[in-house]
């Protein structure tokens, strides 16, 4: 017999989780609407036609494919590429003892809290001027460098400090006698790294991909600002710019919108345990 | 295959532990350097090198087409503080953050409290708060900018139901703001209630217990214990939201787009992407940028102030 305060409770949290998720649901029966039904005032709840041909139609509409397609390719390079960099340089930070490490582990803190918008104009200078790319000479004028270039789109974001810090508190967590067997067992420190203790941090490989593919796959600001042609846009800054145009098919930018959230949220649902886990190890130390 | 099992030759001789140690800590050094190489120059390229870079190109007079560059002190800092429009923008962060931060925070503790409980479907409800935090912002303003549409969206369509005549929201002036704060809170509650959550988990049950055998109210309890030990956590997230609001720029750019409806949205960071990537003035948005830095490095002093909590940076 649950207590009125239970029911209280779970009314007041149903209410909330409603409100959380029905932008979502309003974008998914959008998308399935018909032209007509979706101008329609007052708004029709559930689509009278469910008109899945608004895919394959916003797909001619717009090149949705290939901006998903550009999304992926970096979001996945960025994971494979920061979870290699920054598990080598947590694995280091965490336990190794070299002079230096408490200023270099301060450094790392430091460039996490960095805002986006105090670096953001040199980081496109250094990308335009990259010396011997896109047209430039060896001191890096003349050309366009690495922007709107796989380069300018993966390179400067593959690394992040957020990613080192994680991998360092998950190193640490580690018990010493691992290690100190494996190095009687005349293991080299590297062996110990991919060997040894990598192998047992898997939850931890899992939490950092996952986060790095969410910031990844939902970055909008470097991408808008070092792409130009439509071949190499990524998908948020694809659906940006359909936004301006002066009359806005909403049920095909809904269904672009689908394809541009629906990943993140599969990939969520399937393994929060890890985002929650990344987000509270980075909140709490 | 796997080395980690030993070779037996290694464990016949054990050498003495502290030469062992020595000899190893130098290759374990070397080693150390080799596997932080590629991080610490990446971080340096493309974190180090820019942040120091905004500093000096803001002092400069730099020429983006001929790649010239001359002194210019403080006459950046003079024309970005005495330009009218920047101090909408600022004012627009300020009142931006002023609603979105306290309000978020206010919610996403009780939310938390409230899920902390042994409750049933708890993790559904921790699922459907948290998945706006992990989808794209700009992807999210879209659904937003569909449901505050003036004449065919739901939210105006919801309201007609109580005779409610809604404003044009995003479109119009007085609306604009307050349509991308509420989209705001909405989003950022997620983020906030798992941290918060995590904090809690590490409140000793025995407090409650001691609290409800002494016959302390569900109120009570959380406003004497769950709050005040809340302290560190609640530094954390004020501070990580403080930056966040700060540099909020997709919901602006998408709900309203430049600027907004008579320059009532215009925020600081949507006026340094004008002046670096609409009218490539690298110096005045270098400029501009150095400001919204200062004003998170007082925000982050102040509030460290503020919670008294030095050590939970």
């Amino acid at each position: 017999m649950p207590r009125p305060g239970q029911v209280v409770l779970h009314a007041v949290l149903i209410l909330l989780s409603l409100v959380m998720v029905a932008p979502f649901v309003w974008m998914v029966l959008t998308s399935l609407k018909t032209s007509e039904e979706v101008l329609a005032y007052p708004p029709t709840l559930l689509p009278s036609v469910w008109d899945w041909a608004n895919y394959p139609e916003a797909l001619e509409w717009a090149p949705f494919g290939t901006y998903f397609r550009n999304s992926l390719v970096i979001a996945v390079s960025h994971t494979v590429i920061n979870v290699v960099i920054a598990a080598m340089a947590g694995y280091a930070l965490a336990r190794v003892e070299f002079r230096g490490r408490s200023l270099l582990m301060l450094l790392v803190l430091a460039a996490m809290m960095i805002p986006t918008f105090s670096k953001i104009v040199p980081q496109y200078l250094i990308a335009k001027t990259m010396p011997f790319f896109g047209g430039n000479d060896f001191l890096g004028r003349g050309g366009s460098g690495w922007l709107d270039s796989w380069w300018g789109l993966i390179v400067p974001g593959a690394v992040t400090p957020l990613a080192i810090f994680l991998f360092r508190q998950f190193y640490l967590s580690l018990p010493r006698e691992l290690e100190e067997a494996a190095r009687m067992d005349g293991l080299s420190e590297f062996g110990i790294f991919a060997r040894v203790m990598t192998p047992l941090m898997k939850p931890a490989i899992a939490t950092v991909a996952l986060i790095t593919f969410e910031n990844s796959w939902n970055n909008f600001v470097w991408p808008l600002i070092v792409t130009r042609s439509n071949d190499l846009r990524v998908i948020q800054v694809g659906l940006a710019a359909f936004r301006e145009t002066d009359r806005v098919l909403w049920e095909y930018l809904m269904a672009g919108t689908v394809l541009a959230t629906l990943p993140m949220i599969v990939l969520f649902l399937f393994t929060q345990r890890y985002f929650v886990q990344g987000f509270a190890t980075a909140g709490i130390k | 295959m796997s080395t980690a099992t030993a070779p037996t030759a290694a464990r016949a001789r054990p050498p003495a532990p502290r030469a062992r140690y020595r000899r190893f800590g130098h290759e374990r050094r070397r080693t150390a350097y080799l596997m932080l190489a590629p991080a610490l120059v990446h971080l340096v390229w493309w974190i180090g090198i820019p942040t120091v870079a905004t500093f000096v190109l803001a002092v400069t007079h730099y020429d983006i087409l001929a790649g010239t560059m001359t002194w210019a002190g403080l006459d950046n800092f003079v024309a970005v503080l005495s330009n009218p429009t920047w101090w909408t923008a600022v004012w627009h962060t300020l009142v931006y953050t002023f609603f979105t931060v306290p309000v978020a925070m206010a919610i996403a503790v009780v939310i938390a409290a409230l899920l902390n409980a042994k409750l049933r479907a708890r993790a559904w409800y921790r699922t459907a708060i948290f998945m706006p935090h992990i989808t794209a912002t700009v992807a999210i303003a879209l659904v937003w900018a569909w449901m505050y549409e003036p004449n065919v969206g739901v939210i105006n369509g919801v309201l007609s139901w109580f005779g409610i005549r809604g404003p044009a929201w995003a479109a119009d002036p007085t609306w604009a703001m307050t349509s991308v704060i509420l989209m705001s809170i909405w989003k950022g509650i997620g983020l906030k209630m798992v941290i918060y959550l995590a904090a809690l988990q590490n409140i000793p049950e025995e407090l409650y217990e001691a609290a409800e055998i002494d016959g302390a109210s569900a109120v009570r309890r959380f406003v004497s214990i769950t709050l005040p030990l809340l302290g560190p956590a609640t530094f954390f997230v004020f501070i990580i939201s403080l930056i966040d609001s700060f540099q909020v720029f997709e919901q602006f750019y998408v709900l309203t787009p430049r600027g907004g409806p008579a320059n009532a949205t215009t925020v600081m960071t949507y006026e340094i992407y004008e002046s670096a990537f609409q009218r490539f003035d690298m110096s005045t948005a270098s400029a501009q940028s150095v400001v919204l830095f200062a004003f998170l490095l007082v925000l982050t002093i102040v509030g460290r102030r503020i919670t008294g909590r030095d050590d939970a940076s």
